[in-house]
């Protein structure tokens, strides 16, 4: 098992999956999973369903790879199919009210006092991102923990960017509102 | 200046973008699953469950008209109240917004539409430019939308076996 | 190129609606549909994709793409399901095909029920894009298809989406609800099935 110097590109990986080349498509796994598996987890705000709604994205794009128009952007178009997945599983666990979970890895690394504050504080965070309406956190998570452009995420939405710019700005002013409320009870 | 909002919102943005750990296995289970069609489930006793289904099965006032069993008139509803205007356009009407314009009460829009057995992809176009999938009918999932924008399904069957 | 595509355009007649479409996408797509007709696949599920896409503003490369794969996975479905299949049928066929429904499990369908098998298919298809996996839908649909009426099929479908919006998993949902009928059969009580637990 050496070190590859030269990282295929998407492209390349997507062009030996249809091939026939199997191991390709766990390469392209391996290259997305972390950041997948993290928007997932934020706007589902439960690790199980992230790694079920992650999971059942990757198979479904690998069923539909055919009909990946541009294998260079194989990353957003598999993106869209996540966002789309996670709307389904969204809107089932709402109907359940989930609490949320607390990650064990969380508590690995840290002081007693440095756990109690550090958990408190992803816990107010996870609880305040829940209360957003989820297209404001779908936009907010896209754009700003994944980066995406506004124009990336118009097309993997469906939404126009000015709305999108809207919902994102109202995400912004929700966080920070609920937030300050958690830090006065 | 200090600018208190940008520094909270900050801070979330930083904790969320720290990494969330997956289960490992994960990549595994993937690969399983593609490399290997798992065959249907066993154990079913197929006739004597689909003659129990049809003992069992409660009668109940459709709720949505996602599906229905014979060629009808049928209602299809969108609950949006700040909406201007809204179309039903999908593949039963050339998906043109001026041929189903609906009609309003109390935020609440219809239309009546008469549907030949078949199987029609269709949405709302909201003020001639937001697109909303039907929320009591399946979604069509992507990328099977081809076009990005929320969709969702109706069939209507014949007579059947 | 483009003076063979008017011929061959003027020599079908162009659909009106496909005015609707820029002349080079609809000149594509043109040339999808003659193909189409020609080995008798039906052409109004393409002109109602491309239809689709106009209206939803999509680039027409994109549109072409749409029309063209739509295409192709009729033919597939004809292949699973018979020269006699009618167009609504090929187009849930599709469906059911991509949402993951092996080609075999349409050709068994076809020799357990009669025609029309659009609900059927429309059902698996559906079941898959509710979260159900792809070989639960099937073994299920498999199960109902020989004596269920449509409008069983269409009851069925919103039962198991109940259960799924209430909390089920969707292979529990789907799997409970066919096999809940056995039990009443054999112990004469109402059904009360649980929902499987969540996986540990």
């Amino acid at each position: 098992m050496g070190i590859e110097r030269v990282e295929s590109s998407d492209a390349e990986l997507v062009r030996r999956v249809r091939a026939g080349d199997i191991g390709a498509y766990g390469a392209l796994v391996s290259r997305y999973r972390d950041r997948l598996g993290r928007y997932a987890r934020h706007m589902l705000g439960d690790r199980e369903d992230a790694e079920e709604a992650l999971q059942d994205s990757f198979v479904r794009a690998h069923r539909s790879l055919a009909r990946c128009d541009d294998p260079a952007r194989f990353g957003a178009w598999l993106y869209g199919i996540l966002v789309n997945r996670c709307r389904t599983a969204g809107a089932r666990a709402a109907r359940r009210r989930r609490m949320f979970v607390r990650d064990a890895s969380a508590l690995q690394g840290a002081s007693r006092a440095d756990q109690s504050q550090r958990l408190e504080w992803t816990d107010a965070v996870d609880r305040a991102l829940a209360r957003l309406a989820p297209e404001y956190r779908e936009a907010f998570l896209l754009k700003h923990v994944e980066d995406l452009e506004y124009e990336e995420i118009a097309g993997l939405t469906g939404a126009g960017v000015s709305a999108l710019k809207m919902r994102v700005k109202r995400a912004r002013e929700q966080l920070q509102r609920y937030l300050r409320e958690a830090e006065h009870v | 200046m200090f600018d208190q909002e940008d520094d909270v919102v900050q801070r979330v943005i930083q904790q969320l973008r720290r990494p969330v750990g997956i289960d490992p296995a994960l990549d595994a289970r993937v690969m399983q699953a593609i490399a290997t069609p798992r065959p249907p489930a066993r154990g079913l006793w197929p006739w004597l469950a689909a003659a129990a289904v049809l003992v069992s099965l409660i009668i109940w006032r459709p709720w949505s008209r996602s599906s229905e069993a014979e060629a009808a008139t049928f209602q299809f509803v969108l609950v949006a109240p700040q909406a201007n205007s809204v179309s039903l356009v999908g593949d039963f009407n050339d998906w043109d917004p001026k041929r189903s314009p609906m009609r309003t009460a109390n935020g609440i829009w219809a239309t009546v539409v008469q549907l030949a057995p078949g199987r029609y992809r269709y949405a709302f176009l909201v003020n001639g430019a937001e697109w909303r999938a039907d929320p009591s009918a399946p979604t069509i999932p992507a990328p099977d939308d081809e076009f990005g924008k929320p969709s969702s399904v109706v069939t209507v069957g014949g007579t059947g076996s | 190129m483009m003076l063979a595509l008017l011929l061959v355009a003027a020599q079908v007649g162009t659909d009106p609606r496909l005015d609707r479409l820029d002349p080079d996408t609809r000149a594509q797509v043109t040339t999808v549909l003659d193909s189409a007709r020609h080995v008798g696949l039906p052409t109004e599920p393409l002109i109602q994709r491309a239809l689709e896409g106009a209206t939803k503003a999509a680039p027409g490369p994109r549109i072409v793409a749409a029309v063209r794969r739509l295409s192709a996975d009729l033919g597939v479905a004809r292949t699973a399901l018979g020269t006699e299949a009618s167009a609504p049928e090929l187009e849930a066929g599709v469906a059911a095909l991509r949402a993951g429904a092996p080609s075999q499990v349409l050709a068994s369908l076809r020799s357990v029920r009669r025609h029309p098998l659009t609900m059927a298919l429309s059902l698996l298809a559906d079941l898959v894009a509710s979260g159900v996996p792809a070989d639960s839908a099937a073994a299920a649909v498999l199960a109902l298809a020989p004596k269920a009426r449509d409008a069983d099929l269409v009851e069925f479908r919103r039962a198991v989406e109940r259960d799924i919006a209430l909390g089920a998993p969707p292979g529990a949902a789907t799997s409970v609800r066919v096999n809940a009928g056995a039990d009443i059969q054999s112990a004469g009580s109402t059904p009360g099935a649980q929902p499987r637990p969540r996986r540990p």
